[in-house]
């Protein structure tokens, strides 16, 4: 019965085997599963209900339970030939004939049967994951940043988020390139340039997210330290060392939001070029 | 007059009567409009009011890229409003936004909640106090609630964007509406209001300039999901004749929207100070103009 556990584990998720992946835009008729057309997700849920069915399947020959495994594995085909109709692009990724064979292996009260036909099902599973799985969470599942626009505190501009990312980190470059050069006027002026817009940042986060608590794991305390204690620095005559120690106070959290949102972001970008 | 309140009392009097003008589709969650048939002028004010435009509007539109971002929808179409409660999102009628039934009609009792002990055949209604309250606008603005309560002002967010009518009738429905006595009537416009110069206090203590919200009982601006701005431009000129010019934008999503009684702190640019202009601009979250709150010149 291991044998027969373990190989479930393959039957769904992320597999990748090769060392290059490629992404493809998802075929546009997938759109109508997916908000604003849908927000049902019905795509996504039948992968939920196939994903379950294999499980009803399992658990219940585990069991010995042969007429309820039965009742799973139709279940299972019906879903399946369901799902194949629902984006033409993607229809020669199924092959029904693999559902009926395998509903016919539990009619047969074949363990070894079973698990042959559960790896030929599985397989036309993993091979649609392996092209399409990554590219749809991150397509239908991120909202894009190009959209998102914030007003700048300096210029009073406003900004796509790539833009205002760049103009802050403008004013970050332009503050040690002044300091390191014993500026000290121009580098007060644009570090609290930098400041403001740092502070700016967090104008973006209600635009994605309805719980305050997100904001503060990344620009919570610790950001706020960093940018009044720079803040402190730079009205006083400020000395180098101690401007860059709270300068790394504050990147912190930009790392951390890259890290959290960055590569999505990236992906969607690409797509909508 | 007589004639009718006598055939009013005559009607009253029949137990069948209130079910004879039962208009059965207003207890199943219609449309803002069905509601005009009877109820015109305040109708006629919703349709102004942000309320209205919570779903169709552009900016919301653009925001939740076409509606794709599922989590910010409830409130903006909501099914149905209880006091402190986060609605959740209604099936039908979404382009009403923020409407009628939504925030009167109660699945559970199946009837119209509202202020008023009023007599209204067409649908059952019941005074529900609750409508005066604050926390009633609590489960959607959840952030300016929050900051209202610490302000410990007694003043209901009714009081000051529902403003008072004075008497009037409810509805404008021939003939009902003479059968019906004029009631307190309050705005269905829910204006935004704009702060007075008074209700913004600035001075300058030593090289620190000081802008405090005395007046308005939440941050100014205050929001839950929009971004309304304040523009604060301070020119500052020293003895020497040197001018400095300082720019900030106040919003609650940049934490730094002006607390209600706590002073907001700017540092200027020089020791010795001849004069400080300040300018302060804001912008409401939905809208393109600004207008303009204060312009005021200081001497130290
Ligand atoms: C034609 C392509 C295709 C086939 C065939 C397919 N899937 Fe999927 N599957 C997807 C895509 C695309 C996603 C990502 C959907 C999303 O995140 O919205 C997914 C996601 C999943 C998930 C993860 C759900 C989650 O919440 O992250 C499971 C589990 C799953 N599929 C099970 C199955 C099973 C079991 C089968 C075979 C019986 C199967 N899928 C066949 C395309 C396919
Ligand atoms: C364009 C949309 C978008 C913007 C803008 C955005 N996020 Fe996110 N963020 C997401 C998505 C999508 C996730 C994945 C989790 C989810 O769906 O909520 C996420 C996840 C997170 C997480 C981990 C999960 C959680 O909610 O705790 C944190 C923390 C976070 N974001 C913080 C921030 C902060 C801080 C900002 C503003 C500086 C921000 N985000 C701006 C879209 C966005
Ligand atoms: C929402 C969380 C978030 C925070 C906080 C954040 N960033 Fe970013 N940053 C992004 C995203 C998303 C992008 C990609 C935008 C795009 O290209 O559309 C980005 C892009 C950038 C870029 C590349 C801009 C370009 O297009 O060339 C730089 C540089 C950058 N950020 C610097 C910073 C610095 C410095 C900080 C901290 C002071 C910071 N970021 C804080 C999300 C964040
Ligand atoms: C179901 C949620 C909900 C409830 C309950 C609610 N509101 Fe609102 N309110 C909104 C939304 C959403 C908007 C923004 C609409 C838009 O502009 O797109 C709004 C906008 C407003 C505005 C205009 C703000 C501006 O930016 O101009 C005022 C004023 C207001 N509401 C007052 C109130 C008051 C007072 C109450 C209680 C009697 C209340 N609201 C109850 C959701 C709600
Ligand atoms: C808890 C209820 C609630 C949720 C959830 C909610 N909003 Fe709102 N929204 C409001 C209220 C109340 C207002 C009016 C006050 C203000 O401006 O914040 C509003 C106003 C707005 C406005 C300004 C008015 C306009 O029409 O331009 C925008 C834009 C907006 N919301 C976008 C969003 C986005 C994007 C999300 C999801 C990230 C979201 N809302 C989720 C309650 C909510
Ligand atoms: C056929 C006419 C008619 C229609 C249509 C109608 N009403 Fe009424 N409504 C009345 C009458 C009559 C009263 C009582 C007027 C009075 O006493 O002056 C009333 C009173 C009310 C009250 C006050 C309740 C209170 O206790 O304060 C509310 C709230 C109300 N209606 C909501 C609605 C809503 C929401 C709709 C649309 C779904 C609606 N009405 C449609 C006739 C109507
Ligand atoms: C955001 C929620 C909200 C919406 C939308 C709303 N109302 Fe009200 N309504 C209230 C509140 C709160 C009161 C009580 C105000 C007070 O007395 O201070 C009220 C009062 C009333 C009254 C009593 C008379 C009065 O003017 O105070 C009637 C009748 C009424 N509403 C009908 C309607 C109708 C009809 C609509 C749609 C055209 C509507 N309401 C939309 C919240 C709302
Ligand atoms: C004493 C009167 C008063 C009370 C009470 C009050 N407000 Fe306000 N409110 C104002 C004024 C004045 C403004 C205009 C501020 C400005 O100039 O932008 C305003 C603005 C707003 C705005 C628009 C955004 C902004 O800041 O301009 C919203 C939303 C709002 N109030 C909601 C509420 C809610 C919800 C409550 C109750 C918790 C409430 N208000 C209580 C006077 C009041």
């Amino acid at each position: 019965m291991r044998k027969f556990l373990s190989f479930f584990v393959l039957s769904a998720g992320l597999v990748f085997a090769e060392e290059k992946i490629v992404l493809k835009k998802p075929p546009s008729s997938l759109d109508k599963y997916y908000p604003p057309a849908s927000t049902k997700f019905e795509f996504l849920s039948n992968m939920h209900a196939m994903s379950t069915a294999f499980y009803g399947i399992n658990a219940n020959i585990n069991e010995g339970n042969w007429e309820k495994a039965l009742m799973w594995a139709q279940k299972l085909k019906e879903i399946y030939v369901k799902t194949s109709k629902m984006v033409p692009e993607w229809k020669n990724y199924f092959k029904p004939e693999l559902a009926d064979a395998l509903v016919n292996a539990v009619k047969s009260k074949d363990t070894d049967k079973v698990i042959k036909a559960s790896r030929n099902l599985g397989q036309t599973c993993a091979k649609c994951h392996r092209d399409n799985e990554l590219v749809v969470k991150l397509y239908y599942h991120f909202p894009s940043f190009d959209k998102v626009k914030l007003e700048d505190p300096i210029d009073f501009m406003e900004y796509e988020t790539g833009k205002y990312m760049k103009v802050m980190t403008n004013s970050l470059k332009a503050l040690k390139v002044f300091l390191s050069q014993g500026d000290l006027d121009r580098a007060q002026e644009e570090g609290m340039n930098f400041i403001e817009r740092a502070r700016g940042l967090r104008a973006m986060c209600s635009k994605c997210h309805t719980n305050k608590l997100s904001e503060e794991v990344i620009l919570g305390k610790n950001f706020e330290e960093g940018l009044a204690k720079l803040e402190k620095l730079l009205s006083e005559t400020p000395k180098k060392e101690e401007v860059f120690q709270a300068l790394g106070q504050v990147t912190i959290s930009c790392a951390k939001c890259h890290n959290v949102h960055l590569a999505p972001a990236m992906v969607r970008e690409a797509f909508s070029r | 007059m007589i004639g009718f309140l006598l055939l009013l009392l005559l009607l009253a009097s029949c137990q069948k009567f209130d079910e004879v003008f039962i208009e059965e589709d207003l207890l199943q969650r219609p449309q803002a409009k069905r509601c005009a048939d009877c109820h015109a002028d305040i109708y006629k004010e919703w349709l102004k009011s942000r309320h209205a435009k919570a779903w169709v509007s552009e900016h919301f539109k653009f925001e939740t890229e076409n509606y794709s971002k599922t989590k910010c929808l409830s409130c903006h179409a909501p099914h149905q409003v209880d006091p402190d409660k986060k609605p959740v999102l209604r099936v039908e009628f979404r382009r009403d936004g923020v409407s009628c039934v939504a925030c009167h009609f109660k699945e559970e009792t199946m009837a119209m909640h509202g202020p008023l002990k009023v007599w209204s055949p067409p649908h059952p209604s019941i005074q529900d106090l609750n409508y005066l309250k604050s926390n009633f606008c609590a489960g959607c603005h959840q952030e300016t609630y929050k900051e209202w309560k610490l302000t410990k002002v007694q003043k209901s967010c009714q009081s000051c964007h529902m403003p008072s009518l004075g008497k009037k009738d409810l509805i404008q429905k021939f003939p009902f509406h003479l059968f019906h006595l004029a009631k307190p009537r309050t705005s269905h416009e829910f204006p935004s209001l704009k702060a007075k110069p008074d209700d913004i206090q600035i001075k300058i203590e030593g090289k620190k300039l000081l802008i405090t919200n005395v007046g308005v009982p939440h941050n100014l601006p205050t929001a839950d999901q929009g971004e309304p701005k304040f523009y604060l431009v301070v020119k500052a000129t020293s003895k020497d004749g040197k001018v400095k010019t300082i720019r900030r934008i106040l919003s609650p999503q940049r934490k730094n929207a002006l607390v209600y009684g706590r002073p907001f702190v700017i540092t200027l640019p020089f020791e010795h100070i001849d004069k400080v202009q300040v300018e302060i601009h804001r912008k409401l979250a939905w809208a393109k103009e600004r207008d303009l709150i204060l312009r005021k010149e200081l001497t130290p």
